[in-house]
């Protein structure tokens, strides 16, 4: 099979990197940043074989070769899940075996079947509702593992902009997947507002975005990949480095509250910085990716269905207010003391290297959206 | 070329000191002293007031051939067909808010360098008061919706911050999370103009608004109905008036700043700056007049019921800029600009001097208080009215009685949630 490196994979590859290695760089501590992950997903031996795997599949131009690689390297990602449940890893493996079955019907030249199975390992891995009680799971039970998930869940997604999704059918569903996406957004975003603990925020958070990525998606089979890309990249990143905030938080004061205000942020300001920056991108922010990603998705939507994307501002805004509340009754609040360090020089490193990426998106988004949009649209169908 | 570069750093500036005060204090070490952070902050804002002093002297032909018009910096981000234009326009309006925003900016943390020294939030309250600086620079220049909803944001965001200032006590945080939900769920109204706007004349530029006059009229209606829901949340107009005196838990320099001066008129800016679109637009002209002249009268009762001394001030204004509302709607764009600048200006001065007024208070106006209720028989009516005013109309109980079915809907649905999760879970083992 020859293999062809293009720019955009490549940086595409680069930037899937960063989550997938950032919380083995964590654990490498005395006290790993989330216990439930350090067991197997995290070493660096299987991030290492899932990294090559996951590099293979992005200089490929083959999709068929492509899905098939990504089906063994999502399939080695849920083996190293199985500790943290089960319902977790029967959503991983099957995000993997709907990779492989798309490879399978990119061979076979069924197009339909490919598009199908392709959304579907994305829509598993994301969290879409109501495939979403594996995904959230992982979110309430490991949220560094989750940064790593959505790591390669970025190249997947790629993959299908790349191979799946300049498809006749793709256009007819588009509006189906938009206004499908955009509820699954609005409900977990009124949800949010509700929950009683940090865990129960990311949680929903994660539901939340996840039906963005599943409408900007249907977006993208009307020739807005760049959108979808974009909004994959801010989820990986924002949720990512929330994940990996929230971890830090509770490896150092065990499970936090929403009912109550924790008045933390004089004891741990830097990590108090770190979870208002991840949440205000997350909620698009402007200076940061996600500003950039809301944008191009909310003129995305437009076209397909003005109701969807009222739907889609609603829930973002409910998001919004729910970080808020998150963030006051995690951090403002009495000062109370802790014998716990703030965020060790390792953990500022990481945090450091994700803001870098979210401003520098937010900043000149051109720098890899106009070369991404160019050479997705340039892609030819199977 | 002169232009670009005072436009960028008029803007830029107060945002670099922000980030730089900000790595600074987050950076480890010893924390940075109190001159460190003024110094910066205050370095940062003057170098903006000399920008924004240099675009408006451009724009009055001092420095050479007058500037006016869109300043064109390329585009934010170009994909194909389409692109966030990253463009400025430069013209009175503009100039007017930022310089009044560079200078009044200024002044109050200069005022707030002896008002907070040795609190615990010094440094917190610089970088919030550079952010929003940079913010206000957005909003005056920019000359697409874009570039200025993310100015409005940056205001909203700081505005929520300084409300929770003093977040030890359990009331600043809950005013700065009902004044973010207000702002948020009324910013969806600008989202949406913005986004119908671009689909609509294919650019959100400013200059090209005139062009919605070739629309549908029910479109431009709508799209500057979203608009004047935008500018209600940000200026407290009724209905959304109950944050307004929440809002004053934050430092009196900030609630100067925000509720008298700037942040309070940032919604009647946006209608200034879509006036175009709201000409072409009667029935949301009609209400922007009866929402503003209500807002006035409303504010106007509240403001002589009020018990505390910043409260009474906020509706104070409320009433004024209740009364510039109408006016923009009513199409007097030149005397609504003129009115918002001198009413800032003064509100700025009394907001600050605000805890003089209570020392004054004691020294004249319990006489006079006193002497009025000793010669004045208050009627039924004037008590009624003195009741509901007290009350401010019971419009916040209205909108938390909107509120609840939605956030038992949440509930419900969260529950809904947990058993499919535990479902799945259990089909799992």
């Amino acid at each position: 099979m020859p293999l062809h490196v293009d720019a955009v994979p490549t940086a595409i590859l680069l930037l899937a990197m960063v989550p997938l290695w950032l919380p083995v760089l964590l654990t490498r501590r005395r006290v790993p940043v989330d216990p439930a992950a350090a067991v197997r997903a995290q070493t660096r031996r299987a991030t290492l074989i899932l990294a090559l795997l996951l590099g293979l599949v992005t200089l490929s131009p083959n999709g068929a070769f492509s899905y098939l690689t990504l089906g063994f390297a999502l399939l080695w990602q849920a083996l190293g899940t199985r500790v943290m449940g089960r319902g977790i890893a029967a959503t991983l493996i099957g995000s993997a075996l709907a990779a492989a079955v798309t490879a399978g019907a990119l061979a076979l030249q069924w197009p339909v079947l490919a598009f199908a199975a392709s959304t579907v390992a994305i829509a598993l891995r994301v969290g879409v509702f109501p495939l979403h009680s594996g995904i959230v799971a992982l979110a309430e039970r490991s949220p560094a593992t989750l940064t790593q998930v959505f790591g390669a869940t970025l190249v997947l997604v790629l993959e299908h902009l790349r191979f799946t999704d300049h498809i006749p059918f793709a256009y007819d569903v588009a509006p189906w997947l938009v206004r499908f996406g955009a509820l699954v957004t609005l409900l977990p975003g009124l949800m949010a507002l509700v929950q009683p603990d940090l865990r129960g925020y990311l949680r929903t958070a994660t539901a939340m975005h996840g039906g963005m990525i599943l409408a900007a998606l249907g977006a993208a089979g009307r020739g807005h990949e760049a959108a979808a890309l974009m909004v994959m990249l801010t989820t990986t990143f924002a949720l990512g480095g929330l994940g990996l905030s929230i971890a830090s938080l509770e490896a150092r004061v065990g499970p936090v509250s929403l009912v109550a205000r924790g008045g933390r942020v004089q004891a741990f300001p830097r990590l108090a910085a770190a979870f208002a920056l991840f949440a205000a991108a997350g909620v698009a922010m402007p200076g940061t990716a996600g500003f950039i990603a809301d944008d191009l998705m909310l003129h995305a939507l437009w076209g397909e269905s003005v109701g969807s994307t009222v739907m889609i501002i609603l829930g973002a805004a409910a998001l919004a207010i729910a970080s808020l509340r998150a963030y006051a009754a995690a951090f403002l609040g009495p000062a109370v003391s802790s014998l716990a360090p703030d965020l060790n020089r390792r953990e500022r490193t990481v945090t450091t290297a994700l803001v870098v990426i979210l401003v520098i998106l937010g900043f000149i988004p051109g720098v890899l959206l106009t070369p991404a949009d160019l050479f997705l649209n340039a892609s030819d169908a199977p | 070329m002169l232009i670009h570069w005072t436009l960028g750093l008029a803007a830029s500036l107060p945002f670099l000191s922000a980030l730089v005060l900000g790595v600074r204090v987050l950076s480890g070490g010893s924390r940075p002293s109190e001159r460190f952070a003024f110094s910066v902050v205050e370095g940062g804002l003057s170098l903006s007031l000399l920008a924004t002093t240099a675009v408006a002297l451009q724009f009055g032909g001092v420095l050479g051939p007058a500037v006016g018009g869109e300043v064109s910096f390329g585009n934010w981000l170009q994909l194909g067909s389409y692109f966030i234009p990253a463009v400025a326009l430069v013209d009175t309006a503009a100039v007017a808010l930022a310089l009044l925003g560079a200078v009044l900016t200024l002044l109050v943390a200069r005022f707030s360098r002896t008002y907070l020294h040795k609190d615990p939030g010094f440094h917190r309250f610089f970088v919030l008061l550079a952010l929003f600086a940079s913010g206000v620079q957005f909003v005056a220049f920019a000359g697409a919706l874009d570039v200025m909803f993310a100015g409005w944001e940056l205001i909203g965001i700081s505005s929520a911050m300084f409300i929770g200032f003093f977040h030890e006590r359990d009331e600043p945080v809950r005013s700065s999370l009902r004044t973010f939900a207000t702002y948020r769920l009324c910013d969806a109204g600008f989202l949406m103009a913005m986004v119908a706007v671009h689909e609509l004349l294919g650019t959100t530029r400013l200059a090209e608004l005139p062009r919605v006059a070739g629309l549908p009229s029910w479109e431009v209606e709508l799209i500057a109905g979203l608009l004047l829901l935008a500018a209600m949340g940000k200026s407290a107009m009724l209905p959304f008036s109950g944050w307004l005196p929440r809002a004053m838990e934050g430092p009196t320099p900030s609630s100067a700043l925000f509720y008298g001066g700037i942040s309070i008129h940032m919604g009647l800016f946006l209608l200034l700056r879509v006036s175009p679109l709201l000409a072409a637009a009667p029935a949301t002209e009609v209400v922007g007049v009866i929402v503003g002249l209500g807002t006035a009268l409303y504010a106007s009762a509240v403001a002589r019921t009020h018990t505390d001394a910043k409260g009474a001030l906020a509706h104070a204004t409320l009433a004024q800029v209740g009364l510039i509302l109408a006016e923009i709607c009513l199409g007097f764009t030149t005397l609504a600009t003129v009115h918002l600048t001198c009413h800032a200006l003064l509100r700025v001065f009394q907001f600050l001097r605000a805890p003089n007024t209570i020392h004054d208070a004691h020294r004249i106006g319990h006489g006079a208080i006193a002497h009025a209720a000793a010669t004045e028989a208050p009627t039924t009516g004037v008590l009624w009215r003195y009741g509901v005013s007290l009350h401010r109309l019971r419009v916040e109980e209205l909108l938390d009685r909107l509120v609840v079915p939605v956030l038992a809907l949440a509930r419900r649905l969260d529950r809904l949630d947990r058993g499919l999760r535990r479902a799945f879970d259990r089909g799992a083992r």
